[in-house]
């Protein structure tokens, strides 16, 4: 039996693991703060890296004195001087720990490097808040109560621009290094606490997704009148009436300016990978529910866009009370999408 | 390991969930029937015609709506080889300013000609806005007539826009600066005190479109961006944005764009002429070039003028008052009520729409800021304003109309076109160009009656759309369907560069006005051969002028002999053909100069100075018969001073 302060032969390996990840941090990307516009369909990046912030820095400096923010520069950033230094550090101490082999060592090196990686993220955020927030009072573009700080992680729309921060391969290489550094304190748990390392699992697992999923929203997306074209038509979606969206199980999110368009799209899908289906209730306005449940009434008294001529309620009475207005009946999802996919069933129009 | 495969599943689920939640790129917006709607097919006319500027080409371009197709590019400021334009000596005057000979300009804006606010296919405006000039293009020849030089401006940009009857097309300055003449050396910086902005009124003849200078407004040092004249009610009214009333004149881009609101300049026009016919103007020797185009002999003269009658705005407390609008306002429309002008601050972030009645209860109840502003009273804003539309969009810049009640406003930043209703100021749809749209137009857009069925947006950037090529991309145009409640993309095409204003009309107000052939007969140029047997070569001292005709497939003549070193020899070459469609081109080897595109029944001249003997081969270099290869001949020049006589000839004649 080995001494139990000792740790196992994987977690050293996955110790060096570590280590590796870290060396090879130093001389990739770190992280990404993408920025998209209409003017520049192919994007600009700024990376940044341990020693350095590279990618279309010029541009954006050129860029971010219309609404007077300040230039970057990697001067500016003491960071960058000490950075190496700091994970050249934390190189070393994983060697050390995995020389030494004992699990106090791997405690505390891990929690530094949580530490680390905590402390990292807060410096990066009060240098976008900064950024975003200490603008030229003389500058030429002022939108009363709009700041500029990107996103910490995920996407957000700043004035023309689309920001979207990321870690880019570095910063994966972080996040590897510490599920590395995690996963050898797990196998070198002593087998008689064999619960903790599913619990410790299922819970890591729950944290990095939520983290990193915090941009993913459950439900659908709001439709976005006058501004979101329709998948199928191109138009634009301005009647909150009609609207439509369909969630794909890949989590795309396609959306619709009439529920006709929605129908065509999926008829025009090889297989279906519709996760999710929803329309606007015509009661409301730009208020989506969901399709399976709700009532319909379809009659040319609807002039929606597209001509699909169909209103959805979410109450069956709503739904019959406004059938009765036109003179129509009130149909199902299943009735109305027969329907719409077979027009030539309909009795009326069959010539045959 | 299953841990580790758990971890690394969690992992790359985060990496997945990651680039779906990005949002996807503007992508390609077009409509699904967009190919039906702006095919025209081979053998068929386009709807409309478009007369297009060509920014710093100096020229301007003519395209097929809905079809995009380039038809003409008319050369105006810039020489154009292609045309002999600016290189044969009849059009050299054309280019002459009070700087001399300056054979490039930079043409942003267009207006038409028109009669009770609606064009009436006469005669296209342009402004060169370096060399401040106005240009008239004939719409029967698809030619410039004319192009008078403004004194006292800089940066004609303000330029042209004309009143509903064409009675006046104004040109504002861009650039402010001192007045011209002896007492114009000062201190940049003596900017507020020194430096004037001037609006031009050139008055055109309703009949033969003349142009004339009447008078000149000197106004504020404030920079002037665009203008319109306003319609029915407001016929007696111009409209004149204005950016810099911080008056700054060094780091306008910061300095220039402080203020929260700049102004919309009312100009009350007929007033301003009225003072003018009471002699209340002072007459100010100014110098400026003022070319036309004789039709008659072909030929272009450069006149210089020495006068211009200036009213000091400041002078006159009925004739232009200051309206506040936010901030740095770039367009500067009125729509076709006449009722609602709409001023797009470039760096605001809302639009506002101004009432032509509110502006004149304002102007009688005197609804003034307590402080002038050089001396001109400043309406207050809200006593002028109509309302707003909020949020518009980001850089607003142009507004058009559909003559439904809808206003359409490029945004540059935003790259989109907004829809809007002008009665409730409510944002009805806006659709993404692609990219960084400038000016956009509306057929009509601009008049008491807008066509109404298409809007075209010019845009700077491309990258992305066409195949690229190399480090200059070129503009595009996108044209778009507003005949439904939404804007359609139906057509996207490059244009020559760089397309800022524009304006169309239907293709019958101008096609079947055009003029096929120059009647050899009415041809009155002094250096005319009348027919072949005319053709001859004269030497007067060290000049030498060759009468040459063409006709399919031979120049006459083809053979010319004592030519010497030393001698200034002038082609004038006439084109006999009296068909439509069949120009000569003329050119000779090394001639510091271009070729000649000569014109049916036309005569046309290029100068030609030999450096060195031999012979020199002359042919025509437009594709004109079977026989074009074989339209050629030779010239020998012989040492100075030789004994080769003068001898000229064709076949054995």
């Amino acid at each position: 039996m080995m001494n139990t302060k000792a740790l196992p032969r994987i977690s050293t390996i996955f110790i060096l693991l570590a280590a590796v990840c870290l060396a090879i941090s130093l001389f990739v990307p770190i992280w990404q703060i993408e920025l998209n516009a209409p003017q520049y369909p192919e994007g600009l990046a700024l990376q940044i890296w341990a020693s350095k912030i590279a990618g279309d820095v010029d541009i954006i400096n050129g860029l971010n004195h219309y609404i007077g923010m300040k230039t970057l520069h990697t001067k500016d950033f003491i960071e960058f001087t000490i950075l190496p230094y700091i994970i050249s550090a934390y190189v070393v101490l994983f060697l050390v720990v995995a020389w030494r082999r004992t699990k106090k060592l791997l405690n505390i090196a891990c929690a530094a490097f949580i530490l680390f990686g905590v402390v990292a993220m807060v410096d990066f955020w009060i240098w976008e808040y900064n950024y975003g927030h200490n603008l030229d009072p003389n500058a030429a573009i002022k939108v009363p109560g709009m700041a500029y700080q990107p996103p910490l992680i995920g996407f957000k729309q700043l004035l023309n621009f689309g920001a979207y921060s990321i870690p880019h391969i570095g910063g994966w290489l972080f996040v590897a290094a510490g599920i590395l550094l995690l996963a050898a304190m797990v196998v070198a748990r002593p087998a008689s606490k064999p619960k903790l390392p599913k619990n410790i699992v299922a819970i890591l697992t729950l944290i990095v997704v939520t983290a990193l999923s915090s941009c993913g929203t459950k439900g659908p997306e709001r439709v976005n009148l006058n501004k979101d074209a329709c998948e199928y038509c191109r138009m634009t979606i301005s009647d909150g009436r009609f609207a439509g969206e369909i969630i794909t199980k890949k989590g795309r999110v396609h959306k619709f300016d009439d529920i006709a368009c929605l129908l065509n799209f999926e008829k025009a899908q090889e297989q279906s990978s519709v996760k999710a289906r929803y329309v606007s209730d015509f009661l409301k306005n730009d208020e989506l529910i969901q399709a399976a449940p709700a009532w319909y009434v379809a009659t040319s008294g609807i002039k929606s866009p597209m001509n699909g001529n169909v209103a959805a309620f979410a109450s069956k009475e709503a739904a019959e009370a406004h059938a009765a207005q036109w003179k129509a009946t009130v149909e199902t999802w299943e009735q109305l999408a027969h329907k719409m996919n077979h027009p030539h069933d309909n009795p009326e129009s069959h010539h045959h | 390991m299953s841990v580790n495969k758990i971890l690394a599943a969690a992992l790359c689920l985060s990496v997945t969930w990651f680039t779906s939640c990005k949002p996807k790129g503007s992508g390609n917006a077009v409509g699904a029937d967009a190919a039906a709607k702006t095919y025209v097919a081979p053998g068929k006319y386009d709807e409309l015609y478009n007369f297009v500027s060509g920014g710093f080409s100096g020229q301007l371009s003519v395209y097929g709506i809905p079809s995009g197709r380039l038809l003409r590019v008319i050369p105006v400021f810039s020489a154009d080889p292609e045309k002999g334009w600016g290189y044969s000596e009849e059009t050299k005057p054309m280019l002459n300013t009070s700087h001399g000979y300056v054979p490039w300009d930079d043409l942003h804006h267009v207006e038409m000609s028109m009669t009770d606010g609606v064009a009436d296919g006469k005669w296209v405006f342009v402004n060169g806005n370096n060399t401040p000039r106005l240009a008239r293009i004939d719409l029967k020849t698809f030619r410039t007539a004319e192009i008078i030089e403004l004194p006292n401006s800089a940066g004609n940009h303000s330029s042209p826009f004309g009143t509903e009857n064409s009675e006046y097309i104004v040109a504002g300055t861009r650039f402010s600066v001192p007045p011209d003449g002896d007492k114009s050396d000062v201190p940049i910086k003596t900017y507020k005190e020194n430096f004037k902005g001037h609006i031009s009124f050139v008055s055109i003849d309703k009949n033969t479109g003349a142009m004339d200078l009447a008078f000149q407004l000197k106004t504020p040092g404030v920079n002037f961006d665009l203008a319109r004249a306003g319609k029915g009610k407001s016929h007696d009214w111009f409209f004149f944005s204005c950016y810099n009333t911080e008056q700054a004149n060094t780091l306008l881009e910061v300095n220039a764009s402080k203020r929260d609101k700049d102004f919309i300049m009312a100009v009350n026009w007929k007033k301003a002429e009225e003072y003018v016919k009471a002699g209340k103007g002072v007459k100010q020797a100014v110098t400026y070039a003022h070319n036309t185009f004789d039709e008659a002999t072909q030929t272009a003269k450069s006149e210089m003028k020495k006068e211009v009658t200036v009213l000091d705005v400041a002078a006159f407390p009925d004739l232009v008052y200051f309206i506040p609008c936010p901030k740095s306002p770039h367009g500067c429309d009125v729509d076709p009520t006449g009722e609602y002008i709409v001023g797009s601050g470039k760096l605001a972030a809302l639009l506002p729409v101004f009432s032509y009645d509110k502006i004149q209860a304002a102007i009688a109840a005197k609804s003034f800021e307590p402080e002038k502003y050089a001396g001109v009273p400043v309406i207050k804003y809200e006593a002028a304003l109509y309302g707003e539309v909020q949020k518009p969009g980001l850089g607003p810049l142009h507004t058009e109309f559909d003559g439904k009640g809808n206003a359409y406003t490029s945004f540059f930043v935003s790259s989109e076109v907004v829809k809007w209703n002008i009665k409730d100021l409510k944002v009805l749809d806006r659709q993404p160009t692609y990219y960084s749209v400038g000016h956009l137009m509306i057929p009509g857009g601009n008049t008491k009656k807008p066509y109404g069925k298409y809007l075209i947006a010019y845009n700077k950037i491309t990258k992305d759309r066409y195949l690229p090529t190399g480090p200059e991309l070129s503009q595009s145009a996108q044209l778009y369907d507003i005949s439904g409640d939404k804007m359609q993309l139906i057509l996207d095409y490059p244009t020559i560069g760089e397309p800022h204003y524009a304006q169309a009309v239907p293709a019958e107000l101008i096609k079947d006005k055009q003029l096929k052939i120059f009647d050899i007969n009415a041809n009155k140029h002094p250096y005319k051969a009348n027919g072949e047997a005319e053709a001859k070569v004269v030497r007067q001292g060290t000049t030498v002028h060759v009468y040459l005709t063409t006709i399919r497939s031979h120049l006459t003549p083809d053979n010319i002999e004592g030519v010497q070193l030393g001698d200034e020899v002038y082609f004038h070459v006439t084109n006999l053909e009296q068909d439509w469609d069949v120009p000569h081109g003329f050119a000779i080897k090394g001639a510091n100069n271009s070729e000649l595109l000569i014109m049916p029944g036309e005569t046309t001249t290029l100068k030609w100075v030999p450096d060195r003997i031999g012979v020199f081969p002359i042919y025509c270099t437009d594709f004109c018969s079977a026989l074009h290869q074989e339209m050629s001949g030779y010239v020998r020049v012989s040492p100075k001073g030789s004994n080769v006589p003068i001898t000229f000839g064709l076949g054995d004649k």
